[in-house]
């Protein structure tokens, strides 16, 4: 990727950015994770001496749920508002290949989730202190996989984006979340699905194993969790993502905007 | 400004409304408690990559069940805390302060508790087969002898604890004492005080403390009735009352019991008991 090119691709993700901390949606969310994660010093009273794991188990919970809806709510407007308002043909008129509009948007939505997602660790951390406990670093290796299957959230979000409406956008790409929370039942059902087995594998290796992005209990229970293995989780992360990018773009070159 | 006065005065009325509520409903009124999912399996398919919190919403919500029904509820009923404990242990076996005090909530007599002691016990089995700890498999064994009485079992499944990753050194002691001296109240009150030094301030530690309290007013009581045989020894006939015996009036012996309900005396008979109005009352045990 030549230079140019490089700062046109971040110059969209620049406004991007811009434009999503514009949406009253995104403070909306941010504000109830936050505000989750702080009621939870409300909960541990009622738990009986849980309070550090219903702290972070909140904590996580909230970053997981509240990131998967600004990814999916704000990532389906990315590219369809843009041509449902049709401030897209503009842009497409400079000297900006739809490729680099395509990514563009995909890192600028994927920046303003590291920032939500800093904040809501933030907002996690600042809640354990106030219990007189502190931040355990261990914790990053359940929010790492989080924020990873976040970006891959994105991706299909802006996938649908490109080829349908945004309702439509957001209905399949909230299936395909549930669906690949789900992951492990496929591969159960294998088993019992005789001659069918087959197509259920295939379904399982398809379908996005969002399942891999949760180390939440591991890391509340402080279990050793390796850095290869957030690694591993970071390696699928980013082939699939990297798939769901390239069929995004393809879809969104194949358009016709006339 | 007739607005402003209409505001005031519907402000200014709905405490009063409130409390005509309360005066007809009572002021803490334990509400309709209903569980819409009775599996834990469900909710976990229902939750997936949330297991945990909702296991902690599950686990707030038997501790406000159980809390409700023990404080509040004129005819207190515990049906569905086994259901709320099971839900919550279904989404995070690992959750060792759920079986814990779940198991104290099941174990405990009516109306301190669910009066489930087979549940209690199947349930600390459960979280010691799910999570390997050794101190719920301790609570397992103290609770077969407590509740069950079952000395021969208590004592297997003590043994078993005490070979457990990190158990404590004197399990294999209190397992052999537990076989040889089932029906000892000094085992008893070793098992209970174990359980509240293990125990930090709250809940756990204060039911331990609790059933110390009740070991010792039975204490009392048994020094109480032999005071009353010593005195119509010496004097041939029953005291008018416990405050007639001399190791009373010297203090040495209280009249009432720890939980400040004077203990009972049946001059007819000559026998002493823990008044029945008393929360140190328990079910006669035969072996304590």
């Amino acid at each position: 990727m030549g230079r140019a090119r490089l700062n046109r691709v971040l110059a969209v993700a620049a406004n991007t950015f811009r434009e999503s901390v514009r949406e009253r949606v995104l403070y909306n969310l941010v504000f109830f994770a936050v505000v989750l994660t702080v009621s939870s010093l409300v909960l541990k009273e009622l738990s009986l001496r849980q309070d550090e794991k219903i702290v972070k188990d909140v904590g996580l919970a909230a970053m997981d749920f509240f990131g998967t809806l600004i990814a999916v709510f704000i990532g389906v407007g990315l590219v369809s508002k843009e041509i449902e308002r049709r401030s897209l043909y503009p842009l497409l008129a400079k000297p900006l290949s739809r490729d680099e509009f395509f990514v563009g948007k995909f890192l600028g939505l994927a920046f303003t989730l590291l920032v939500n997602t800093a904040v809501m660790t933030a907002g996690l951390a600042v809640t354990l202190l106030a219990t007189g406990r502190a931040f355990d670093p261990g914790l990053l290796k359940g929010i790492i996989p989080i924020y990873l299957g976040l970006m891959l959230t994105v991706a299909i979000a802006l996938f649908f984006s490109t080829v349908t409406s945004t309702t439509l956008a957001a209905v399949g790409t909230l299936c395909l979340c549930i669906a690949g929370r789900y992951s492990d039942i496929l591969l159960h059902m294998k088993a019992d699905m005789g001659a069918a087995g087959g197509l259920v594998q295939f379904l399982y290796y398809v379908l996005p194993n969002f399942r891999n992005f949760d180390l939440k209990s591991q890391v509340v229970y402080g279990d050793p969790v390796a850095w290869s293995i957030v690694g591993q989780i970071g390696g699928y992360a980013l082939v699939y993502t990297a798939v769901v990018m390239i069929a995004g773009a393809l879809a969104f070159r194949a358009r016709d905007f006339v | 400004m007739k607005a402003k006065i209409l505001l005031i005065v519907l402000a200014a009325i709905v405490p009063f409304c409130q409390r005509r509520i309360d005066a007809t409903l009572g002021e803490h009124r334990a509400t309709e408690e209903a569980l819409y999912v009775w599996s834990g399996g469900y909710v976990k398919r229902l939750s997936p990559g949330f297991e945990n919190v909702m296991a902690d919403v599950y686990w707030l919500r038997t501790v406000q069940y159980f809390g409700g029904q023990r404080a509040f509820a004129k005819e207190k009923r515990y049906d569905l805390l086994e259901p709320l404990t099971q839900i919550t242990v279904t989404l995070d076996p690992r959750f060792e302060i759920a079986y814990h005090l779940g198991a104290i909530f099941l174990a405990e007599p009516w109306p301190r508790g669910a009066d489930k002691a087979e549940k209690g016990v199947a349930l600390l089995k459960q979280g010691a087969d799910a999570t390997g700890s050794w101190r719920l498999r301790q609570l397992e064994g103290y609770f077969t002898l407590v509740f069950l009485h079952d000395a021969r079992k208590a004592s297997e499944i003590l043994l078993e604890a005490s070979k457990l990753p990190g158990a404590a050194y004197w399990l294999k002691t209190l397992a052999a004492d537990t076989l040889t001296r089932a029906g000892d109240r000094e085992l008893a009150r070793r098992i209970w005080l174990s359980m509240y030094e293990q125990s930090e301030p709250g809940t756990i530690r204060a039911n331990a403390e609790f059933n110390l309290q009740q070991l010792q007013a039975l204490d009392d009581r048994d020094a109480l009735q032999e005071a009353v045989i010593v005195f119509e020894k010496e004097t041939h006939r029953r005291p008018r009352s416990l405050r007639e015996l001399p190791r009373v009036r010297t203090g040495k012996l209280p009249v009432v019991d720890p939980a400040g309900v004077p203990y009972e005396y049946d001059e007819t008979s000559g026998l002493v008991s823990v008044a029945r109005k008393s929360t140190m009352w328990r079910r006669p045990l035969a072996h304590l």
